[in-house]
Parts: C-alpha cells; structure tokens; sequence
C-alpha cells in the first residue's frame, strides 16, 4: 500500500487529453498537467488516430512537466499509475505501454487503473475531499453514471447511461447549433441568453435509474430541419437554453430520485458535465451537501488516475509487465476502434 | 557495450540484447506469427524483462537503446516506441531510431550493408541480387524500399509494375502476402517459414552502430501515410444524421 508520504506519477492517455501527475500518498496534488488536443475540432469529434499520434508526441513533455513543476525527480516517485481502461484502445496503448516500461526500467511498482473508477476518486484528493458514504454523478462527453460510495473502495453502479453520454448530448447539440466542436461550453453560454421554455425537449427515463439522451438530439435535428434560416438565427439562443435545460433536468431528476432511493445525503458531481453553470446551480438547490471538485479535477486528468491508485496494493516489478489496456467498459467509447 | 534493440512494425515482436561481451540474446517470434494479430502489448516488455534475465543484466547495464521507428502498422509502431522513451527516460539514456525496412533488408543479422535495399553480396547468393524489404500497411497497401533507396506506400499493382523484372529477393510479411505475384514478376521469395521474413532486431542492432541517437522525445515513428480522418464511434450519429 502506498504510504501517504510517498509520490506516485499518474498517466492518463484514454481519449484526446494527454495527462501526467504528480500526487502524495496522502491524496495532495503536487502538479497535475493536462495538455488538450485542439486538432479534433475541424473533424467534429476526436478522430483515433490523430489522438494516438499526438499522445505519442506529447507524453515525454507532459511526464517531465509533471515532475519539474512538483519540483522533484522520477527517483523521488515510489508508484506509477496509468490508465489502463476504457477508451480508445489505441490512445490507452500510448500512455499504459509507456506506464509500463518507466516502471519496469526503474524497477518501480505499477498501478492499472480503472478510468471510471478515477472519476470517482477525484473526489478523494486534497483539498476538502469527500468522505463516503456519498451519492457520485459522473458526466463527460464518454461517459455518464451515477453510483453509491459507501467506501474508498466500496462502491455500486446504479445508473447509466444506455446510449450517449450527456456530455456527448451537450456537443451533438453545440455542433448541429453550429457551435464548434467540442461545443458544450459554447453552449452554455449561449443558453442564458435564450428562454429555456421556448421549445419542447423530451425527458426520456429508462429503467429505475438509468439515462438516455439519444432521443433529444434526435428531436433538436427534426426542429432544426423544418425551420427556415433566418427563423433559425433568431430563435438560436432559446433552442440553446431549452435543449440544456431537458438535458439537465434528466440528470438532476435521476440525482434526485437516487438520493431518495438510497438515503444518501450528499452527492459528488464529476466529469466535464460538472463544467456545466445550470447543472451546479439546480444540483445546489436539491438541499443536500454537494462536492464539485475544481473543473481541472473533474476533466480527464492524471492526478484522479494516482487518486484512484490510493488504497490499491501496487503490482510489483515485473508482474505487470504483460497487462493489456482495455477499451471497453462504456459503450459510447468502446467500439469500432482499433 | 550493452545495447537493447526492438521492433513492432509487424505482427512480430523481435528484441535482442548484445551483452558487453558480445553475446547476444534474440526474443524472435517464428515468421508464421506475422500473418496472426499483433500482441505487442502483452509481449514485448516481457520479452525484454525475460532477456535481460537471460543475459544476467540489469537495466543499469543499457548502454545504447535503439528501435524500430517502422514504417509499420500504426498501434504496433507506437507501442515499440513509447516503450522505448520510456526506458530511455527512466535511464538517462539516448535513444536511436532505426527504419523498420533498413532492419528488414538488412536480413537476420549478419554484417550487411548498413541501409538501402542492401546488396546482398554474401551468404552463398551471387553478387548483384538487391533485398526488397515489403512490409504490409493494411487497407491492402505495402510500404516498401525501391533499390534506389526510396521508401515508398503503394497498392499491389502499382508495388508490381515499380519492381517486375528486378533481380530481387523479396521478404517480409508483405512479401508473403504478395508472394503469388511477386514470383509472376521475376523476384525471389523465401518460403513462408523462412526467419529473413521477420524484421530482425539483431540487425536493429547493428544498423544502430552507424546511426545518430536523439533525444527521446525527438523519436517519432515513420507513418509515411497520414491518419485516416476517421471520427471515433461517439460522433457517428452526428455524421450519419446529416449525411
Ligand atoms: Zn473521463
């Protein structure tokens, strides 16, 4: 187990973000550095390939930035942790291959970490860390699920999503808005300008506590078909506001069942979703205790991959040295790569 | 001087280590293994733990690290070279990159010349018959080495016409894909099971002698093609709905 004194390097390569971290056995952030890949945005989406690529180039950079800015040396580190899965298969190969063999050539224990798990972790890091037991909501552009933290290492699925995830839902919308890629931002932004009961979104509820936002995109490209241009550019921030505002109150509504069905009474939000100004503020309202970790914590980073490695017994030198990365575990991601 | 050497361009995971006293120890997979799938991944950083085992090294003995920069497939490429930088990284070392089709004309290893379509003028062959190293590139494209020394990415036809009439010794996976009609063409192709298939690591290592070691992070593969522009599974909907 790593003692809370002892550093461990986090690796994170699963989709466009190349990240290295330094991180404490004691869950404090020493640095945490996340380099974002911006070329995806004329294709529409993260194109694979491209992703791999740049990972490659950048992870040298990235790692040693990680270490200069904690202000300490790969030496100094007693535990690497690298993403292990799920993503695109051939971005995870980037950083776990590299995890691997910095850990094997300085003969150093290996952590393969659960992508999802880590999210969850985040919430674990110093400062002002979440103690279970606690309700988590994680939303991304990959993935989006809610689960029971009833310890560090204790937990229970109870919600998912069963086909895009919100953050997904969010950056479909942006782009058929002609909002750019990834436009979840951009969204957000232009909906507090519009009326977000201007236009009718469906709910969709599957199951007791699952998600699915397949249905309001498809709905947001039938009104966007029908309606004349100029109709269009003056209508735009409204279909803004009221797409976000179906969006979120199909998250908050499973939130808030969740709490009552579980008895939780406090609730951790991650994910880039947690970026999103009208799901904090109706979260806030819900009248419970509420953790959002800082947005750089809530994005895919490393410092939640050396997270989610606390408490884990590291793999020791060389047993880990045959370990594969995994690409699936959410359906959104997993296929069709490789 | 200890040198550690690997290539993933195909199918086959070759590593070799030459130990200072000139002793070396080769990790290399039976030719068959490159018309299966690749499984660098699970294979190469044992291969190399194992061979250091072998030789009773320790990874402070690396004196030179060199690799396979390809051309090759793209996953594999990646894997040999993230692997490396972050042996050479870990140990303070440079890192030496090596053409995938250099080490594969270079043959299993024994003192060829160092690059190009080597001119084979030993080992029992007359003088004047050139390696043509062809490595499959997928979508049913070759990457190849004309005797010019031109690294080149092609279909088969267009591979065909560049080499018919070639006094030639065609090998690599790409090669025994296309042996039918490679040999329609004129050119020698070992039988399958022949190890001059197989990109030798061993050869890496020789070629690594005359070549120059960069930093780490100045090691990239040599794709030769672009990325395919193919968005990830999470766009499709978007592109099939405004298609
Ligand atoms: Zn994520």
């Amino acid at each position: 187990m790593i003692e809370p004194d002892q550093l461990m390097l986090g690796i994170e390569t699963s989709c466009d973000d190349t990240c290295a971290a330094i991180v404490s056995g004691d869950g404090r952030v020493l640095s945490n550095i996340i380099a974002s890949q911006m070329d995806h945005d004329r294709f529409g989406g993260v194109v694979p390939e491209v992703a791999s690529r740049r990972h490659l180039e950048m992870l040298d950079g990235v790692v040693a930035i990680a270490l200069s800015d904690a202000g300490v040396t790969l030496d100094e580190v007693s535990v690497v942790a690298a993403t292990q899965g799920p993503g695109l298969i051939g971005a995870l190969l980037v950083g776990f291959s590299y995890a691997k063999a910095l850990a094997a050539a300085a003969e150093l224990p290996l952590v393969p970490v659960n992508h999802l798990r880590a999210h969850v972790a985040a919430n674990f890091l110093q400062p002002d860390p979440i103690e279970p037991p606690f309700l988590c909501l994680i939303a991304s552009g990959g993935h989006t699920f809610l689960e029971r933290v009833s310890d560090h290492d204790t937990h229970q699925l109870i919600g998912e999503t069963t086909d895009d995830a919100a953050g997904e839902a969010f950056d479909k919308g942006a782009r058929l808005l002609g909002l750019g890629y990834p436009g979840g931002a951009a969204l957000d932004a232009l909906a507090r300008e519009g009326d977000d009961r201007a236009f009718d979104f469906p709910r969709t509820f599957v199951g007791e506590l699952d998600f699915s936002f397949s249905g309001i995109k498809t709905s947001l490209l039938y009104k966007l078909r029908e309606m004349p241009t100029d109709e269009f550019e003056r209508v735009k921030a409204d279909l803004a506001a009221s797409y976000q505002r179906a969006v979120v109150d199909m998250l908050v509504g499973r939130v808030e069942h969740a709490l009552s069905r579980t008895g939780l009474e406090r609730v951790a939000i991650g994910g880039g979703v947690a970026a999103n100004s009208l799901l904090r503020e109706r979260v806030a309202e819900l009248g419970v205790h509420v953790k959002v970790p800082p947005r750089e914590l809530c994005t895919d980073n490393a410092a939640m991959i050396a997270a989610a490695a606390i408490g884990i017994a590291p793999t020791p030198y060389p047993k880990y040295a045959a370990l594969d990365a995994f690409p699936s575990g959410t359906p959104a991601l997993a296929a069709g790569e490789r | 001087m200890t040198v550690l050497a690997f290539d993933t361009a195909t199918a086959a995971c070759s590593v070799a280590l030459g130990r200072a006293d000139g002793e070396v120890f080769e990790h290399r997979p039976e030719s068959g293994r490159m018309l299966e799938r690749p499984a660098h991944a699970t294979e190469l950083l044992p291969a190399i733990v194992e061979l250091l085992d072998r030789a009773g090294a320790g990874w402070d003995e690396i004196e030179r690290l060199a690799v396979g920069v390809g051309p090759g497939a793209f996953t594999g490429l990646r894997i040999g070279v993230t692997t490396a930088r972050a042996i050479a990284t870990a140990r303070g070392l440079r890192l030496t990159p090596v053409s995938s089709l250099s080490a594969l004309a270079a043959g299993t290893g024994a003192s060829n010349p160092p690059d190009g379509a080597a001119t084979v003028a030993k080992g029992g062959e007359q003088a004047g018959t050139c390696v043509l190293p062809v490595i499959d590139a997928r979508r049913g494209e070759y990457f190849y080495r004309l005797p010019g020394g031109e690294d080149c990415v092609s279909g088969p036809d267009e591979l065909i016409d560049r080499v018919a009439g070639l006094e030639a010794r065609a090998v690599g996976d790409g090669a025994i894909k296309l042996r039918d009609r490679l040999v329609e063409a004129g050119l020698q192709v070992p039988a399958g099971d022949d190890p001059r298939h197989v990109v030798s690591a061993v050869a890496i290592i020789e070629l690594s002698r005359a070549a120059v070691a960069g930093e780490p992070a100045s090691v990239v593969p040599n794709y030769i093609r672009p990325p395919d522009a193919k968005v990830s599974s999470r766009e499709r909907w978007l592109v099939n709905a405004e298609s």
